[in-house]
């Protein structure tokens, strides 16, 4: 049965959404958690010494950014389709299985990671403890059930879009969403060659983060502004093909700039720096986009209400996920684009990468393009499963995107700082040494830079437990209009 | 092999800094000339902002020069940062003509 997103109710699809974004929620603060006692052990580094050390708390707190992001996305596109499709999603049962088995599994990889945390070395690590490459460390058993769940996930979003309504939003997601499940196998094996290794990784993650995840968000950020300010279909889907080219041509050999320095053939430098220059310029065509299409809908309404801008009701049916959109446009354009430009050529690369600037871009880029715009589609469907008409913001709402979003820029200032200082020291002055790797960290700015990192991460704690506060309290609040 | 000369452009210390202002500087000043474009062409900005638009972009190419220069980047970066920027130039235009377009085919 279809449904309105308004009206969430009666939509399986949209149940197990919410199932998904109820998840996702929760490895979103177990990421927040261990980012913070990593960022103390920065500071103090004893804590927690041989109880959870760093290298555990890092990969704890990456591996979960991925998952909750990925459990989101899937959530949304449940949440979209029986919108979109004018269908209930086909298969909407094995949907629910997949999403119970998926969720076991990864309580079973964290569970292991905490306990367990290291293996001998040899196969049986990279089975059933973990494969040892960033951001998705997940055992090859549980490599194996993440495909079958994306499989299965793929499998309801083809059969439901080719039953149901062709929209341009379900289009993309089908293509994009067969190449995002098709690159995770490029992670998966194993290779003793580390240049081999890092070659093929690079596939999953930049490939990912840079080509397919952009693309989804563009096609979220269509359907958001659809359904939120009423924006007309065609414009933004005629828009929504632009970006996929504009995306997919700058950013699948973009991944050059990954390869600069990881002992492949000496031309990738050309094409990462020509395709690193110009992946900000979808960025900048996203930005467009949203600011085109608000400014048109509201210019309309003002029309047709032959009022001034004073007193013209808005156009946007759900404020706090409308916030969280317009912050994707800009954090999209800050985070990626020029916290990835400044470091993205060669020349300057040989001395940034691998110091704490990758850590500012990586923090401000993942919350700026996706964090935002899945906290977004989180908003949107609690406004559908409680049939609010308009939503407003409320006081947790407005203190936790302040809060969220400030800690998070906070963060990377801090990091930026402490980067620079890696730049100077450890890399221009004492030439990448195993001192100088030392000395670089143990002046006075590194150092207070990571004090403000740690205050700044306790303060987008608080900014995450209010918005959990302002999630739980959306359905008895009156403020909204039913 | 690779002339070491290549693989160490030898930036120089005090070129750090202005190297990283720069290069943020592209964007920011970028954002400003697309966003007060589109601002104005949507009618949220009076048509008098427009030149301010334009002196936004003759900025990001200045900043995207001081950037290459400092960095010392080749021919084939400098001309693929010459065609960035008419890129930049040109996007505007060429999204809100394709935007406006379908706009007016679908409403009136």
């Amino acid at each position: 049965m279809a449904s309105n997103h308004l009206t969430g109710i009666g939509s399986e699809s949209k149940q197990l959404a919410t199932w998904y974004f109820t998840f996702a929620a929760i490895l979103f603060g177990a990421q927040l958690l261990f980012g913070l006692v990593a960022a103390i052990q920065y500071v103090m580094p004893g804590f927690l010494f041989e109880v959870l050390d760093f290298s555990v708390a890092r990969m704890l707190h990456i591996n979960a950014l991925v998952v909750w992001m990925v459990f989101a996305m899937f959530g949304a596109v449940y949440w979209l389709l029986p919108d979109e499709t004018g269908i209930e999603t086909v298969g909407i049962k094995i949907g629910k299985l997949l999403y119970w088995i998926f969720v076991a599994a990864i309580a079973v990889v964290v569970l292991v990671y905490l306990f367990i945390q290291v293996g001998p070395a040899d196969e049986t690590s990279i089975w059933f403890i973990h494969e040892g490459r960033e951001y998705i460390e997940a055992p090859r058993w549980a490599d194996f059930g993440i495909v079958v769940v994306a499989l299965g996930f793929v499998g309801n979003l083809f059969l439901t879009g080719i039953k149901g309504k062709q929209t341009g939003i379900v289009t993309v997601l089908m293509a994009d969403m067969i190449a995002f499940a098709g690159l995770y196998l490029a992670g998966m094996f194993f290779t003793d060659n580390i240049t081999v290794d890092q070659y093929w990784w690079w596939w999953v993650i930049h490939l990912w983060v840079e080509a397919t995840w952009e693309v989804y968000v563009g096609s979220i950020a269509a359907y958001g502004l659809i359904t939120m300010i009423g924006a007309h279909r065609k414009t933004v889907e005629m828009w929504l093909w632009i970006e996929v080219a504009m995306l997919f041509g700058s950013g699948i050999l973009g991944l050059g700039h990954h390869y600069f320095w990881i002992g492949t053939p000496e031309y990738w430098w050309e094409i990462g720096a020509l395709f690193s220059a110009l992946e900000p310029l979808p960025l900048v065509a996203m930005f467009i986009h949203v600011l085109y299409d608000w400014g048109k809908t509201q210019g309309a309404e003002m029309n047709a209400e032959h009022t001034d801008e004073d007193n013209v009701r808005s156009v946007i049916k759900n404020k706090p996920a409308f916030t969280w959109f317009v912050l994707n446009a800009f954090g999209n354009f800050l985070g990626a684009g020029i916290w990835g430009f400044f470091h993205t050529l060669p020349q300057v690369n040989l001395y940034t990468h691998g110091t704490q600037f990758t850590s500012a871009h990586g923090h401000l880029a993942f919350f700026g393009a996706y964090a935002t715009i899945l906290v977004g589609m989180m908003y949107i469907a609690i406004q559908g499963t409680n049939g609010i008409k308009v939503m407003k913001h409320t006081k947790s709402s407005i203190w936790a995107v302040s809060m969220i979003t400030g800690g998070v820029v906070g963060m990377t200032v801090a990091l930026t700082i402490a980067g620079y200082v890696q730049v100077l020291v450890s890399r221009a002055q004492m030439g990448a040494t195993w001192a100088g790797y030392f000395d670089g960290q143990s002046g006075m700015w590194f150092a207070q830079a990571m004090d403000w990192r740690l205050i700044m991460g306790a303060v987008t704690f608080i900014g995450f437990l209010l918005l959990v506060k302002d999630f739980l309290s959306t359905g008895k609040n009156p403020v909204h209009e039913r | 092999m690779i002339d070491p000369a290549v693989i160490r452009p030898e930036i120089a210390l005090d070129d750090f800094l202005p190297i990283f202002v720069s290069s943020a500087l592209v964007l920011i000043f970028g954002g400003f000339y697309v966003g007060i474009y589109t601002a104005v062409k949507v009618k949220m900005l009076k048509k008098w902002m427009m030149p301010f638009a334009y002196l936004f972009w003759l900025l990001t190419c200045y900043c995207l020069y001081i950037m290459g220069s400092l960095m010392h980047v080749g021919d084939f970066t400098a001309k693929a940062l010459v065609v960035a920027m008419i890129g930049y130039l040109l996007l505007p235009h060429a999204v809100y003509y394709m935007q406006d377009q379908v706009h007016q085919k679908n409403e009136h």
